[in-house]
């Protein structure tokens, strides 16, 4: 993960400790950064670290040419706690499955956060370094098989990403491929008409109507072309060919459904229907409807038939 | 539809002696709230009986259809008869001397033509009480918006009424198109109109279904005019084997007719009298006050209005010469 904007922008703020001014003039010189948590410009490193070991500029304790990483952070602070924290999970590489319940897990990773805590601050460093020595000795057995685990997920992980990226190159390439055959099509045809208009004695408008169809098959071969891709795993994950067994679904038997008209008891005389009103004869005894109502829907069939049914309604409710 | 509405189902009554029954029983229970309330002067002499809270009832319906009539612009006859019949299901389960009639009237009117979708805007409505000043007309719709929410809910809800003014409409078209020996029925239709708004002022509405009042009323009228429409109900309405069906419609006419009759209007000696007994209940009893906060800002103290017992209500004699 490289911080190139944020080295960009401050690359005022970031100076060598020791030759300052070079880091301004060349924003391409990285800095790096040792255990003990100091940073040195690459040029530095080699000037001062030309036999191989010597002191920190700032804290002087002996340090090792090797020993320098390209710093990653703003922060050399948060590098150093980086490598301490990778060392030390090295050792404490258990994990959730490797307790009984949460509370010890979370226990655990108390300890490991304190652990690294002591040595990147510098507080307590020799307690922390024998707590370490006495971890180890004892889990040696279940370290060893964690590593073991982690390496072989790591291998998992690293083999789907290959795949992945084969898949990709192989799409890139034949996708490649096929505009190539398509712009070699397209010239020979064009080749082929102007060869045509040469040679034959055919009028040129008629060739010229021929070009174009098959030019226009030449199209749709393109197009029916891509669409066949081919599908060897259904969107559910299922690969296409594999038999699946199911289960025989039971029957339902359910009765049928039968419509029954809706009866309304109206307690009066039948009311003719709606579309009989005007054969019988009621619209002749209602007021016709103007032509601005009948744009609205209105009709005076509807007046009509909602007269006669008040009228109706009720005619011969029963009485106490 | 008459036959499926909450008025054939909810407000359709079998006999009057069950809405004298229900009339007492509000009547009762307001007593007995009053008398359970311990306020000072309460007394069985200062409350009106049923009989006399009747003649009030009938003397302010006369006036809610006064009101009605002069009212501008015109109102349809169906929003007439729905603000009667709202007032008249209201003062089924509620006692006058609870509400005062004067207010609920109008309150009855101005709900009939919201759900009759006779759009009068609020202004316009109390603009016709041409006695109130602009600041009357003002006091007057607060009380009808007070009040409003409290007769939707004393009508349970049912807000639809049908009237007999349509299947009348249906009948005279029937009558017209299937009934040949009446030769013209356009001239009965004046005493039809008339039978029709006194029937409004009559219990029938309670009790009958509005095709059946119709019916009665283009009988009624036809038979006054010396034609006879008898067959009309043996043949074209299918009755002619049906002879029990055809009874009862006979027994519901002369149910009706007979209701009519009874109808008169209230004698004003009594009605004077009777009203000064109520202006006193309510004076004294009245719930005035405790109605102008329910605006749903009682809680917060410093929007509330503060309560109008200082100025006077507007009085009946503002809705005289309507």
């Amino acid at each position: 993960m490289r911080w190139e904007w944020s080295e960009v922008r401050e690359m005022d703020d970031q100076g060598c400790p020791r030759c300052k001014t070079t880091k301004y003039r060349n924003p391409s010189l990285k800095l790096m950064v040792n255990v003990c948590g100091h940073t040195l410009c690459e040029s530095c490193v080699d000037m001062l670290f030309v036999r191989g070991s010597g002191n920190c500029v700032q804290c002087d304790t002996p340090l090792r040419k090797s020993n320098f990483r390209v710093q990653l952070f703003e922060d050399p602070a948060v590098d150093k706690e980086v490598e301490i924290r990778k060392k030390v999970l090295k050792i404490y590489n258990k994990r959730d499955f490797d307790f009984s319940n949460l509370r010890e897990y979370n226990d655990y990773l108390e300890r490991v956060e304190e652990i690294v805590y002591n040595l990147t601050n510098n507080l307590e460093v020799e307690g922390t370094k024998q707590i370490m020595e006495a971890y180890q000795r004892e889990n040696r057995d279940i370290i060893q098989k964690n590593k073991a685990k982690l390496t072989r997920e790591q291998e998992e992980l690293e083999e789907l990403l290959l795949l992945e990226q084969q898949g990709n190159e192989q799409r890139r390439l034949e996708t490649l491929q096929e505009e190539q055959r398509q712009l070699q099509a397209k010239r020979k045809s064009k080749q082929a008409l102007l060869d045509e208009l040469e040679r034959s004695h055919v009028p040129a408008t008629i060739l010229l109507a021929q070009h174009k169809d098959r030019a226009a098959q030449l199209e749709t071969q393109i197009e029916k072309q891509k669409q066949v891709v081919k599908t060897t795993i259904f969107s559910t994950g299922i690969p296409m060919g594999q038999t699946v067994s199911l289960l025989t679904v039971n029957r339902l038997e359910e009765v049928l459904y039968h419509y029954q008209p809706i009866h309304m008891h109206t307690y009066g005389p039948p009311v003719p229907e709606l579309e009989q009103l005007g054969r019988l004869g009621y619209l002749n005894h209602v007021r016709t409807a103007q032509p601005q109502d009948m744009a609205g829907g209105y009709n005076s069939g509807l007046a009509c038939h909602r007269a006669i049914q008040d009228a109706f309604s009720g005619l011969f409710h029963p009485l106490g | 539809m008459f036959h499926i509405s909450s008025q054939k189902k909810y407000w359709t009554f079998d006999n009057e002696e069950s809405l004298e029954q229900l009339r007492c029983e509000a009547n009762q229970k307001y007593r007995n709230k009053m008398l359970a309330s311990g306020k000072p002067g309460v007394s069985d002499a200062v409350f009106l009986e049923a009989h006399e809270e009747n003649v009030l009832f009938r003397h302010y319906e006369k006036r809610l259809l006064d009101f009605c009539n002069a009212f501008k612009p015109v109102m349809p006859k169906s929003v007439v008869g729905t603000a009667i019949m709202y007032f008249r299901r209201f003062y089924l389960n509620n006692s006058l001397m609870e509400y005062h009639p004067r207010t609920i009237m109008l309150i009855c009117a101005y709900l009939s033509c919201k759900v009759d979708e006779f759009n009068v805007s609020s202004t316009q409505f109390v603009g016709n009480l041409v006695q109130e000043s602009a600041a009357g007309q003002e006091r007057a719709l607060e009380q009808i918006l007070e009040y409003e929410l409290l007769l939707i809910q004393q009508l349970n809800f049912h807000l639809v009424v049908h009237t007999p003014y349509r299947p009348m409409e249906g009948l005279l078209i029937d009558i017209k198109t299937r009934y040949p020996l009446l030769e013209n029925p356009e001239s009965l239709r004046k005493s039809v109109d008339d039978f029709l708004t006194r029937v409004t002022l009559t219990d029938s509405g309670l009790l009958f279904p509005p095709s059946q009042i119709a019916m009665t009323a283009i009988l009624n009228s036809a038979s006054r005019a010396g034609l006879s429409m008898e067959s009309y109900l043996t043949e074209c309405m299918g009755l002619k084997e049906d002879k029990e069906t055809l009874l009862k419609m006979y027994d519901a006419m002369r149910r009706i007719k007979s209701l009519m009759k009874k109808y008169e209007l209230p004698k004003p000696d009594e009605v004077n009298a009777y009203k000064v007994k109520l202006e006193r209940v309510h004076a004294d009893f009245g719930t005035n006050s405790n109605m102008k906060r329910k605006r749903g800002y009682e809680d917060d103290d410093h929007v509330a209005k503060e309560p109008r017992m200082t100025e006077e209500e507007w009085t009946d004699e503002d809705l005289d010469d309507l």
